[in-house]
């Protein structure tokens, strides 16, 4: 069940009917669980067990680590939740990728293995509830929360349906004071609610679906039958879609939260303004940045171990974000590419920071629009990698990004690009304008009045019905 | 973590709470109020051509009414019937109620909507597809039918009683907005304005509303022969021998009849309640679509053999009878425009040729 569906809107308005209809706290959180599991459960319903098992490990295990007597025996739970999660993990998510590449590299030593393709379906939202689980057995082993009493409470908290599917990836310390008691609904938050989900619904159906279908599609599918212009196009195309497919995602994810009385994180601030690469995974995915940094970079000794070190510990950061979205050579390579980019940030941000001279010359807005324009290159290349369907590909969609020209050698596409493109585009990005415009000095309200933006997303929501495609594509990072 | 009670909150506070609902509610309600009001433009931009029409049909007393399915719309025109009598009296004034995809139960229904004012005659041009059990058309219930026919449908038929419930009120449901039922002409209409606003822009879409746009007008002020020009002008001879892929027509699979053709016995009757003569005309087919589907033509022509012993004239429009060749047809159940003067010139000679009382089938 997809946030962008009529059958979604009929099961949520069903759950908040009943949820806000009932006065005691256990059996509110019972309905909200269930509803939670039904959610999961509707497609493909066999994987629910597989959700229902870490639960309850995470849950025995937090108890475990929270009454443990000594240290060793804290450890061994906390092994034992750390495991499970990444066993299953790993079982369903990269299971298929090793088994093809050990047959690729059995056969490049001449070792005959059968080809025969594993066909593992990936139960929906595992890498976001195995973060959380985790996440929820090392804040209890490092004493930041106490265990979990009640095996209701803890499953509601990773399995709570907004969330769900495609994060934000909520970590305990966070949630789960919030739900001490029901949280008592305000009116802020209901009307919040209603204007990031309207927004979240324009993002995701009016423009990341019609971009993908419009220009983006087409020409990853087969770049060398568009020309350049078509490329570059296509690229920043991308770029908007996957901003405006995830944070719509995010979007909506928060709103229905708030119409339960629960507050989700941010996950994106602006990523599009970012001036450097550290700058924009300060700004993209908020969520994850930060739980790979607690719970993997802080651990492996952060940048406290020299340079050498720091440089390892961030590429290991990066590979590991890389294939935390997906089990394939392109996301190994985003990965890697980033953690170098990362690095060389690193480099060369100490080398010069502290110069007067430098410090300067940063100070300006000339450099900063620079320094913004070599950030997005590098996004864009990155974003290239994840996209493009084969590697010629993708080197040519690079190179037209450069400035290469080509002639394309078939013409998929007789205009360069549809000229709604631009528009979708520009909507897109608009919030990113807004912000440059109050940078600019102009006076932008930072929230308009109630009545305000629920009359605009009165609108929105009749826009949708009106200009929304059938059918909704799933949105991208549910497949993670 | 122990169990606490909610925060204790009034009625009062909980009713201001939700004020942000009632402004959304409030907002979307005038949105949806323009919607309604200006109607006429989306659906002049997205006709609904079943309900289209039998407007069509309502505006005025008719002569004559010609229904059936798509090979009605598309190969009957009441203009080239000129000349058409019955029991010595001209009819001038004819309509063709032909439903795409229509099934006998809806074609009854659309004569008991399209005819406030009985006619002279009632001609049906009878296809095998429109008393398949096998189908249903979801379109009719939605937009043709009134709880009445809905009872009737329950009672007649019950093999298709929850389906027919069903999709009725699917379509009641649709119909509480007027910008969800709408949408479709909506954004025909935005394209159309965005194209005239700076051409190139989205130029399909403008093309596809410009199509729906004259097809409603054509629908609107003519009488129900409003084909689109890929029907009018195509041959199916033509497409055949360039190899040229087609639609495909699964609309005689799983043959089976019964449940549709009890509806006939209620065209009938609604006919013979109002003094109103019911000729049925079996519409031709390609040669290729009868020798794909030997058996459901066989079963369908036996449905007709039973007619005239009940009173029924029955006119054959077989190929050969009115000389059409497959460059008649847009595809190979589809008459072109060159078929369908064809057909009409031919059933109104053939309706003319009938004793006036009726009974013998051609």
């Amino acid at each position: 069940m997809i946030f962008a569906s009529k059958s979604f809107l009929v099961f949520l308005a069903v759950v908040l009917v009943l949820y806000h209809g009932l006065g005691r706290r256990d059996h509110r959180y019972r309905v909200l669980l269930l509803a939670s599991w039904l959610f999961y459960a509707v497609v493909p319903p066999h994987y629910w067990p597989v959700i229902f098992a870490l639960t309850l490990i995470d849950y025995v295990a937090g108890l475990r680590i929270d009454r443990a007597q000594d240290e060793r025996g804290r450890r061994r739970w906390l092994g034992a939740s750390i495991a499970a999660n990444l066993g299953l993990l790993i079982g369903f998510k990269y299971t298929p990728f090793a088994y093809e590449n050990a047959v690729t590299l059995a056969g490049l030593l001449g070792v005959p293995l059968s080809p025969a393709t594993l066909s593992i379906v990936l139960p929906l939202g595992i890498s976001y509830h195995t973060f959380q689980g985790i996440s929820y057995t090392v804040d209890v082993y490092r004493r930041q929360i106490p265990a979990v009493t009640s095996f209701t409470d803890y499953a509601l908290f990773v399995s709570f349906f907004p969330q769900l599917a495609a994060g934000p990836i909520v970590r305990a310390v966070d949630f789960l004071p919030q739900m001490a008691a029901p949280p008592t609904v305000t009116r802020a938050q209901i009307a919040d609610g209603i204007v990031l989900f309207a927004g979240g619904l324009v993002k995701k159906l009016l423009i990341a679906d019609p971009l993908d279908q419009l220009v983006v599609g087409p020409v990853f599918a087969d770049p060398f039958a568009f020309t350049d212009a078509a490329h570059r196009w296509a690229v920043v195309g991308w770029a908007v879609q996957i901003y405006c497919d995830f944070s719509g995602y995010t979007d909506m994810a928060r709103g229905v939260s708030k119409w339960f009385g629960f507050e989700l994180p941010e996950n994106f601030r602006l990523p599009y303004l970012a001036t450097s690469i550290a700058d924009f995974w300060r700004r993209w995915h908020l969520s994850l940045s930060a739980w790979l940094r607690d719970y993997v970079y802080f651990p492996m000794g952060g940048s406290r171990g020299g340079e050498l070190r720091t440089a390892f510990n961030l590429l290991t950061l990066f590979v590991l974000c890389g294939l935390w979205h997906g089990a394939a050579w392109n996301w190994l390579a985003y990965g890697l590419f980033n953690g170098v980019l990362m690095v060389l940030h690193r480099g060369y941000d100490r080398a010069v920071t502290g110069r007067p001279a430098w410090d300067a010359l940063r100070g300006t807005v000339g450099w900063a629009l620079v320094a913004w324009a070599a950030t997005a290159l590098q996004f864009l290349v990155g974003l290239i990698m994840i996209r493009t369907s084969d590697w010629s590909g993708g080197v040519r969609l690079t190179q037209s990004l450069l400035g290469q020209s080509f002639e394309p050698t078939a013409v998929a596409l007789t205009t360069p690009v549809p000229p709604p493109v631009a528009v979708l585009i520009a909507c897109g990005l608009a919030g990113h304008a807004v912000e440059l415009v109050r940078r600019a000095g102009v006076p932008v309200p930072a929230a308009w009045p109630e009545p305000v933006r629920v009359v605009a997303a009165a609108a929105a929501f009749a826009t949708v019905i009106v200009f929304a495609p059938g059918v909704s594509k799933t949105f991208l990072y549910v497949q993670f | 973590m122990t169990p606490t009670p909610a925060a204790p909150t009034t009625p009062a506070r909980n009713w201001r709470k939700l004020r942000p609902v009632l402004w959304l509610v409030l907002a979307f309600g005038l949105l949806d109020c323009a919607a309604r009001w200006t109607a006429p433009v989306w659906e002049r931009h997205s006709p609904d051509d079943y309900a289209a029409r039998v407007e069509g049909c309502r505006r005025e007393p008719r002569d004559f009414i010609l229904v059936g399915g798509s090979p009605v719309s598309e190969g009957f025109d009441p203009d080239a019937m000129t000349g058409l009598a019955w029991q010595g009296v001209p009819l001038a004034n004819g309509y063709a109620v032909g439903l795409p995809g229509g099934t006998l139960t809806d074609i009854a229904v659309a004569v008991r909507h399209a005819a406030p004012t009985p006619p002279r005659l009632v001609i049906y041009g009878a296809s095998a597809t429109d008393v398949n059990d096998a189908r249903n058309e979801p379109h009719g219930p939605y937009s043709l039918y009134d709880a009445a026919d809905v009872a009737q449908v329950c009672r007649t038929r019950a093999d298709v009683r929850v389906w027919t419930v069903r999709r009725y009120a699917e379509g009641r449901f649709r119909r509480v907005s007027a910008i969800y039922r709408h949408r479709h002409g909506l954004k025909m209409a935005a394209a159309d304005a965005l194209e005239a606003q700076s051409p190139g822009a989205c130029p399909q879409a403008a093309k596809e509303a410009i199509g729906l746009r004259d097809y409603a007008d054509a629908l609107r002020v003519g009488r129900g022969y409003a084909p689109a020009a890929w029907f009018a002008d195509a041959r199916y001879d033509l497409r055949k021998a360039a190899a040229a892929p087609f639609a495909p027509f699964d609309f005689l699979d799983k043959y089976r009849t019964g449940s549709h053709w009890r509806y006939f016995a209620a065209l009938r009757e609604w006919c013979a309640g109002r003094g109103v003569a019911l000729v049925v005309v079996e519409m031709p087919v390609t040669a290729d679509l009868e020798a794909k589907y030997p058996g459901p033509t066989a079963e369908f022509r036996a449905l007709l053999d039973m007619l005239p012993a009940d009173g029924i004239p029955v006119l054959r429009a077989r190929r050969e009878a009115l000389n059409l060749t497959d460059a008649d047809y847009a595809d190979t159940i589809h008459l072109n425009r060159a078929g369908a003067a064809k057909l009409s010139a031919w059933t109104r000679d053939a309706v003319n040729a009938l004793p006036h009382a009726g009974g013998g089938a051609r």
